[in-house]
């Protein structure tokens, strides 16, 4: 049962899931803003043809869970226009791309990043949400060739897929969502180095080649083989700019605690790719120089009644600049204290919430708070530990809040870096 | 000007099986009906009334009702739950 703009979503899913033939009982949109009677009355006039649909179509469940295929098929080599136009024109009528020109993925340039792992083409290294396509190596690699990436990039983006593939991640809900649900990257240890991937100065903008298409090519693998096609199963209602590529690396050398990786279990010298899910990079301009006045105006800025942490509990992300986060070291704070301050400081009188969040609050979070009344305080996420803190970017008094998807958890990658093969 | 090159399709989606069409239920009378609601606004309701419209106009024996928690997928356990239980299955999508 869906809602009119939701049709296309709900059949590319149903045929992504192997129910090509699943029946759907579409109601007008929007339905969330209709009154009580209004949905008896809507009731009232679909019911006749849900219970058709239940007798004309499948719905005995015998036919248990979906089959995926043993092994990935191959990736299919098809002729295409030399020229770089002409090129682009096709990737635009078969919705290859992200907008943007995109680098044409010849069996050369697709064998040349394939030398960079030992693991086989066709091994699958996830199936990617919502259609679930099967994350191959191979297709990965073709996936990097257009969205410009060098070939030693390839294991970032094999360990990126791992990361989508998890749970935790939560990345049916980021591709189909009518958020602005953007899938971001940050790198940690010595191999963020190695492939200059900008943790300083405009880590977060343009002009650094990794930090462009690495984020790039993880928008293409979530588009060409998860199916999360802008206008088709991506239901944002807007996007952002984000959504082309968000990607840095931690400034290490800046950051007066542990690095991310380090912080999540893994040695120094690891090298790990961090997934997060962002509805935004929103700048903290602040010269607040001792440690409570900047988190009190941290704290307030994370704390604002339309975005979706606070209705599921969430998982936000600050990127601290290094000037910020020295004052917080200086102050003797480690990042744990940091995140319970910025915990308990940021919590939100459920009376800012509109009427019907709040509705969605007493819904989805009575389990873990209790009874929630207006006067209820409601914590950003469940737990301070959920609220993740990066150091990165360059000078400056600028810090940068990424509220999160809803529930969506930060997923964390080892990265595994092969010699090259010959 | 028309030259041609080799190039990789980049697109994988649609790499699951297609699975076994299931039968289509004869009728409604004493069936087991299960409702996923999306836990979007309103959708509630629409179960509520849907489900009594149900057993009252189609004799339908039993309504079984599951609300997820916001975004996050009921899981392979609930899933496998309300198969057991029920004769037919609607899930809800949309705002």
């Amino acid at each position: 049962m869906v809602t009119t703009a939701f049709t296309g979503l709900g059949h590319a899913q149903a045929k992504a899931l192997g129910h090509p033939e699943l029946p759907l009982a579409v109601i007008p949109h929007p339905f969330g803003l209709r009154t009580r009677a209004e949905v008896t009355a809507l009731a009232a006039q679909c019911v006749d043809e849900v219970a058709r649909l239940l007798c004309e179509a499948g719905a005995d469940a015998e036919s248990g869970k979906a089959q995926a295929t043993a092994r990935a098929k191959r990736a299919q080599l098809v002729d295409a226009p030399l020229d770089t136009d002409g090129f682009n024109m096709l990737c635009m009528e078969r919705q290859w791309g992200d907008g943007l020109p995109v680098i044409a993925p010849t069996p050369e340039k697709v064998a040349a990043m394939l030398r960079h792992t030992k693991r086989a083409p066709d091994e699958i290294v996830a199936r990617i949400a919502p259609a679930y396509g099967a994350a191959t190596v191979e297709y990965i690699a073709i996936n990097a060739v257009m969205a410009g990436c060098y070939p030693e990039y390839l294991p970032v983006l094999i360990a990126a897929a791992e990361a989508m593939g998890d749970p935790a991640l939560n990345l049916q809900s980021m591709q189909a969502t009518t958020n602005p649900a953007a899938v971001g990257l940050i790198l940690n240890g010595p191999l963020a180095q190695r492939l200059k991937v900008n943790s300083g100065g405009n880590c977060l903008g343009p002009g650094t080649w990794a930090n462009a298409t690495l984020g790039r090519a993880v928008r293409l693998i979530l588009q060409n083989i998860g199916g999360g096609l802008p206008g088709d199963m991506d239901k944002s209602t807007h996007g952002q700019p984000a959504k082309f590529t968000l990607c840095c690396a931690e400034n290490e050398a800046a950051n007066p605690w542990e690095p991310l990786h380090v912080e999540r279990g893994y040695a120094p010298e690891d090298s790990t790719i961090t997934l997060i899910g962002a509805l935004g990079t929103w700048n903290m301009n602040t010269h607040a120089k001792d440690a409570p006045d900047l988190l009190r105006v941290i704290a307030d800025t994370m704390t604002y009644p339309t975005g979706s942490d606070y209705v599921n509990g969430g998982a936000p992300w600050l990127m601290l600049c290094p000037e910020h986060a020295h004052i917080l070291k200086q102050a003797g704070l480690s990042k744990a204290d940091v995140k319970r301050q910025l915990w308990e400081l940021s919590k939100l009188a459920a009376t800012r919430l509109s009427a019907k969040d709040l509705g969605r609050v007493q819904a989805d979070r009575r389990a873990e708070l209790g009874e929630i009344v207006r006067e209820t305080m409601l914590p950003i996420s469940v737990k301070p530990e959920d609220i993740t803190i990066v150091v990165a970017g360059g000078t400056g008094t600028h810090s940068v809040y990424l509220p999160a998807s809803g529930r969506v958890h930060s997923v964390t990658r080892k990265i595994t870096i092969d010699k090259p093969r010959e | 000007m028309n030259e041609q090159i080799r190039v990789y399709d980049p697109v994988a989606t649609g790499s699951v099986a297609t699975r076994v069409t299931s039968h289509p239920l004869a009728g409604l009378g004493g069936k087991v009906i299960g409702f996923v609601d999306n836990a979007k606004p309103n959708f509630q309701y629409l179960v509520d009334d849907l489900g009594a419209l149900l057993m009252q106009k189609y004799g339908v024996a039993e309504i079984v009702k599951h609300r997820k928690r916001g975004q996050v997928p009921m899981g392979d356990a609930v899933a496998d739950e309300l198969a057991e239980k029920c004769d037919a299955i609607i899930a809800g999508s949309g705002d």
